[in-house]
């Protein structure tokens, strides 16, 4: 099963995958009708930790605690695809699925799915209609910079696990002069507020 | 080989989904005191609300045509007779088993069961109740309501027929709403919040002792503090009892093993069930639903495949219907207690030999999930806790993933 892969190092916490998100998921379909509607779900959200970024979403768990807990039947799995998708005509924002999933990924508010004019769960639904027409999720076709991949676990374990190697071997650091250019001045920027300096 | 299921709750249609999906072929009889379809208890309030009563049915409404079901409905089972292998049912029926899944669900409890006799008068445990408290306050024209019982199903009564927009005075024997969630700082922090946020009139410390009525019609309610209310409808929730006198003769629930075997050719799970506990290892009833699934499941694959072992319940609730203001809890007020608050946020965790033996979360969810990994995990986190609680922007998962020391580090 493919899944959405994050290597944070190379997040430059630009939020296009937030955007992008954000447009994908609105029934307009367009920024300016994402933009300042507050019904707008956007289903990741980038996390900034000092000098670390990252883009935070739901990683499609399986078994999937969220939907062992869900008591109304919103919370299903594509058998397909794997991800799990939360139908909100039957959530009941109890929370229950927020209270036991370890990562954060659910959060409630009143979106364009809400029905009955009250809040409902959403998370990311890994673009469930995209990727079975072949195409990347919506974050993952914005990501600039490649940290986000939308790939095989055992494949891309595969490449990374011989990147290191060669990296270890050759020490040489695998990521691009400007990115890694861009590392530093962040780290001294957080070192700097911190009062390091 | 022919399953009977005594109830036809939340275990009992996941059991019987389970096991046509494990390939069970056999004849599956399923048998209620009600009328319906499985549906959801946890869902039942928001149809009080004015949302529509299919979303109830959380398998399907056509749950026993899709499962191959024969549904012996409106018919209490009344004895099972493990010599023969039956069941009779109250109004005389005999149903043979060879395996028997006992999952009848517990019952409101009734101080004065008399009252329930009194039009206007109800309980607020099944979509029997809902239908008949909906009928109710329609034909009635219903702008008022007492709610007598503070606990999660008391709170969830109130705020599903404040949503509906009546007014509800809650009435609760406690110092604070939600007693058995919450500790007494916890739940009076969520009783203030819950006061402020819905204007419900809660009553403390305080019973409803006496019932008015005239011409067999509810006009009144007294409390024990002498003061007297009108009021047309009256919700009852000051408890639960477990429907176990079927198969044990008392009302102490179905003690079960490993395999959620009550006796060998008796599986039991869900609010009827006693099993044990995942974490601290005491006996109980943990009637949540993730509890009653996860117990439907194991009886399905043993029955099945004849392995599998149930690993205990966690008493893990959430109380975060019709507004959104998330009560969490789970494990046992004991031990030091470390504690957190911003605004509208409360958390406080209960420590023991460095790990965390109880909490509870309050305002919202963000950490709540990471705090359940680490309570049932058993991770020793006497020196981070502080730290996770308080983290500015509840991110103190990520932050230790990541080897980023939390912003009050000293």
């Amino acid at each position: 099963m493919k899944r959405i892969f994050v290597d944070y190092k190379k997040c430059l916490a630009c939020k296009a995958c937030e955007t992008a998100c954000a447009v994908e998921h609105h029934p307009g379909h367009s920024l300016l009708a994402a933009l300042c509607d507050h019904k707008t779900q956007v289903n990741v959200r980038v996390l900034g930790i000092d000098h670390e970024a990252f883009p935070l979403s739901c990683r499609h768990c399986d078994p999937a605690d969220c939907l062992n807990a869900c008591p109304s039947g919103a919370i299903s799995r594509d058998p397909e695809s794997g991800a799990v998708l939360l139908d909100a005509s039957f959530c009941k924002a109890c929370a229950m699925c927020a209270m036991v999933c370890p990562f954060d990924a659910i959060s409630f508010k009143v979106t364009h799915r809400s029905q009955y004019n009250r809040d409902v769960a959403y998370k990311c639904d890994l673009c469930n209609e995209r990727i079975k027409e072949g195409k990347n999720p919506a974050c993952v076709e914005a990501c600039h910079s490649g940290a986000l991949v939308y790939a095989e676990h055992d494949s891309l374990r595969g490449k990374h696990a011989a990147k290191s190697l060669r990296t270890y071997l050759l020490g040489a650091e695998g990521m691009p002069a400007h990115v890694e250019l861009f590392r530093e001045l962040r780290r001294k920027e957080f070192a700097r507020r911190r009062g390091d300096e | 080989m022919k399953v009977v299921t005594v109830g036809t709750g939340m275990a009992a249609a996941e059991f019987v989904q389970r096991l046509r999906l494990e390939g069970f072929g056999g004849e599956i009889v399923m048998c209620s005191d009600e009328g319906f379809a499985p549906y959801s208890p946890c869902v039942i309030p928001f149809y009080l609300a004015g949302e529509p009563l299919k979303t109830v049915y959380w398998k399907g409404k056509d749950f026993y045509e899709r499962y191959r079901v024969t549904p012996n409905l409106s018919d209490p089972v009344v004895e099972v007779d493990t010599e023969r292998r039956l069941v009779r049912s109250a109004s005389g029926r005999k149903e043979t088993y060879d395996r028997l899944f006992f999952a009848t669900g517990a019952r409101s409890w009734h101080p004065h069961p008399e009252w329930l006799e009194t039009s206007g008068v109800f309980g607020f445990k099944t979509l029997t109740d809902m239908m008949a408290i909906d009928r109710y306050i329609r034909e009635r024209n219903i702008k008022k309501a007492v709610v007598f019982g503070g606990g999660f199903i008391g709170v969830d009564a109130a705020l599903a027929l404040r949503h509906r927009g009546l007014e509800i005075t809650l009435v609760h024997r406690n110092t604070r709403l939600l007693s058995q969630m919450t500790d007494e700082d916890g739940g009076q922090f969520a009783t203030r919040k819950l006061a402020a946020k819905t204007g419900i009139d809660i009553r403390l410390k305080n019973t409803v002792s006496e019932i008015v009525t005239a011409g067999g019609q509810l006009t009144a309610v007294e409390f024990s503090n002498g003061e007297r209310m009108e009021t047309a409808l009256l919700i009852v929730s000051i408890g639960v009892s477990p429907n176990s006198e079927a198969l044990c003769g008392n009302d102490k629930g179905v003690p079960s093993n490993e395999q959620m075997l009550a006796d060998p050719d008796i599986y039991t799970a869900g609010d009827v069930a006693v099993t044990r506990h995942a974490v601290t290892g005491e006996q109980g009833i943990f009637a949540t639903y993730p509890n009653a699934m996860q117990q439907a499941r194991i009886a399905a694959r043993h029955l099945v495949h004849g392995d599998g072992s149930f690993g205990g319940s966690v008493n893990t609730n959430v109380l975060k219907k019709h507004i959104d203001f998330p009560i969490v809890s789970a494990g046992r007020f004991e031990g030091e207690a470390i504690t957190r608050q911003q605004g509208d946020i409360w958390r406080r965790v209960y420590m023991k030999e460095g790990m965390i033996n109880g909490y509870i979360i309050i305002g919202d969810t963000r950490i709540s999930g990471f705090i359940y990994h680490l309570y049932l995990s058993r991770k020793r986190v006497d020196k981070s806790i502080g730290t996770i609680l308080s983290e500015p922007r509840h991110d103190s998962y990520y932050r230790g993933m990541l080897g980023i020391a939390g912003a009050n580090r000293n």
